[in-house]
């Protein structure tokens, strides 16, 4: 592949950022990028820097050094809502719905950028603003039917079990039909008939939709089986980056899994 | 058994939509707002109009401005007492500037004006939230309430300070002033907290509402998918201080007539709203009619089954009341804590059953 064929194929590149809170080093000098269309997942022991880079891509936090590319563009200092805009969505590690609204409302506010009927058609309910809830809400019952929730359509978030609740916040990152979907331990806490579910779900979102997906992941399996290539953080720093294999017999991503006696 | 939906088959989303998606619903409150503006005008009479109907009205439309702010959009406000002498102010400046305007409009406009102030003490909210948020809001609430005591200007240099409400009519029948019939004033709210209330329920289903509420609910993922937190917490301060503006503007045009800040819009004001919305229901438009209509006709039933009933002197009936409703707002937040709209919504749940359990 040449280089302007992978300049061209590459949907989001972060070069050398750094992070740091106070004294405290979050990331060092980290470059990876991810592809258009592919699975990459982000791993790394605990406390390695995994969501305080998905929380720099996604606009939390503010690197003091470095940049970030996406769709071909430098981005410079943006809000959330900002990025949001620019299609990128995501989940959380800890479950982040809306807890007070039905599954149908957490998923309607998820195409919340795309909405656009000024507030005096919504106070009367007519015209542009019905058209567009209905519109909105056909693209939302796809989403319904392909994560097979319909029949928790109507019920409040905060009643579901927690395989639900999981499913619901996938389903509203999906409704905004983002170019990029970050994935922050997806399938954390689930039984495994769960995970195989929601693997499933990951990988058809990525081959039906066309997603690319990142993905902070600790069941090892799960990114080996399902992710292109893999980035290894460790305390700040980038370890390893490749696929799956490459990653699985590196020695320093084994050395930091397992620990190395100091001999 | 009665209540109930199978056989009321939704077609199209439209129909989903629908506020009330139970046919029996919509014929029950379809009846309910007939009988409103076709019966009641030919029945009411003086006590009716300013012991009940017309401050029950009003305080359900402050009501439902605070639920916007509080319940949907989750910041806590102190401030509506102040909100609500913005309203009353700007009506009676509107109103003694430009005589021949349409009281419509002048209540709309204090609506306006209310808003615009609304933004701006709701600017802290980007920084503060929860009981620090109340407390800055209580800081427009005394405020304002000490602006309209200094400013001669606000009360057109008047020497008793007060302001009063001058007659004005609204197609050829008066609406304010000592000469207003009791049917007219009540149909000139009612007809403002119908179209309102509609209003509010629209706002609150759609792409503002759910924007609220996702703020409300979790900050932080609302900002992810894409709900910019400044520009929602002030949409939602300023259409709560809009319907509180209005609430204002009619409680001193319609309903009292006659106004001096500290004592109309004082801080039992604001605290009042926020107990008639925790009471009814957090998050519903429903909950703020019931809420007001409890806090507001508690004490009115009781003094009269106690007073006119009993024959019990009325200062005792006036502790009693204190004691009898106090007791009653811990019983009922204890029996559901998320209101009796809640309430009303778990028997709606059990009748649709009814008479099989499950």
């Amino acid at each position: 592949m040449n280089d302007a064929v992978k300049s061209d194929n590459i949907l989001l590149e972060v070069r050398n950022i750094s992070l740091s809170f106070g004294g405290v080093t979050a990331l060092e000098d980290i470059s990876f990028d991810i592809r258009r269309g592919e699975v990459r997942a982000i791993i790394g022991p605990n406390g390695a820097g995994k969501s305080s880079m998905l929380n720099v891509i996604n606009g939390f936090y503010h690197p003091q050094q470095g940049e970030i590319w996406f769709d071909g563009k430098i981005r410079h200092h943006m809000r959330p809502h900002e990025v949001a805009k620019l299609g990128i969505a995501r989940t959380f590690q800890n479950i982040a719905l809306f807890k007070g609204m039905t599954t149908l409302d957490n998923l309607m506010t998820g195409r919340i950028i795309k909405m656009r009927a000024n507030i005096l058609w919504q106070e009367v309910w007519k015209g542009p603003a019905e058209r567009e809830e209905v519109e909105h809400r056909q693209r939302v019952e796809e989403i319904i039917d392909f994560l097979k929730i319909q029949s928790i359509r109507k019920t409040p978030v905060g009643k579901l079990p927690y395989g639900m609740q999981k499913r619901v916040e996938l389903g509203r990152a999906l409704a905004a039909e983002s170019k990029l979907l970050l994935l922050d331990e997806p399938m954390a806490g689930m039984n495994l008939e769960e995970k195989e579910d929601m693997c499933r779900f990951v990988l058809d979102v990525n081959e039906q939709f066309g997603t690319t997906i990142a993905l902070i992941e600790h069941d090892m399996g799960v990114v080996m089986d399902i992710s292109d290539r893999v980035v290894v953080l460790d305390y700040g720093k980038k370890l390893a980056d490749g696929s799956p294999d490459e990653v699985r017999n590196n020695k320093a991503v084994i050395d930091a899994y397992l620990g190395v006696s100091h001999d | 058994m009665f209540y109930r939906e199978s056989g009321d088959f939704k077609t199209s989303y439209v129909q989903d939509q629908q506020i009330f998606p139970i046919a029996l619903d919509r014929v029950f409150v379809g009846i309910v707002i007939a009988f409103a503006f076709l019966v009641v005008p030919f029945l009411i009479d003086d006590y009716w109009e300013k012991s009940v109907l017309l401050p029950v009205l009003i305080w359900s439309l402050a009501a439902i401005g605070l639920n916007i702010l509080t319940g949907y959009c989750g910041q806590v406000s102190l401030g509506t007492g102040g909100f609500m002498a913005v309203g009353a102010y700007a009506s009676y400046k509107i109103t003694t500037a430009f005589p021949e305007l349409n009281m419509f409009i002048v209540v709309l406009l204090s609506g306006g004006v209310t808003s615009l102030v609304g933004i701006v003490f709701g600017l802290p909210s980007l920084r503060i939230k929860g009981f620090y948020l109340a407390v800055a809001t209580l800081a427009s609430q005394f405020f304002l309430v000490w602006l309209f005591n200094k400013v001669p200007w606000f009360y057109n240099y008047s020497a008793s300070g007060q302001i009063s409400a001058p007659e004005r009519l609204v197609f050829g029948v008066a609406i304010s002033g000592p000469n207003a019939p009791p049917w007219a004033t009540y149909l000139f709210c009612l007809t403002f907290v119908v179209v309102f209330a509609l209003i509010a329920k629209n706002l609150t289903r759609g792409r503002y509402g759910r924007s609220w509420m996702a703020i409300r609910d979790m900050d932080i993922a609302a900002e992810i998918i894409g709900v910019a937190p400044l520009k929602t917490k002030l949409s939602a301060f300023s259409v709560s201080s809009f319907y509180i503006g209005i609430a204002g503007a009619l409680f001193f045009l319609v309903y009292l007539g006659a106004v001096e800040p500290t004592e109309a819009f004082g801080i039992d004001k604001s605290f009042l709203v926020l107990f008639m919305i925790i009471i009814g229901g957090l998050g519903s438009i429903l909950g703020s009619f019931i809420g007001a209509a409890f806090m507001f006709l508690m004490p009115v039933l009781i003094k009269n089954v106690f007073v006119g009933g009993f024959g019990w002197s009325t200062d005792i009936v006036a502790h009693l009341i204190f004691m009898i409703v106090g007791g009653l707002i811990m019983f009922f937040l204890i029996v559901e804590p998320h209101g009796l709209a809640q309430l009303w919504r778990v028997t709606k749940e059990k009748l649709r059953l009814w008479p099989f359990p499950h």
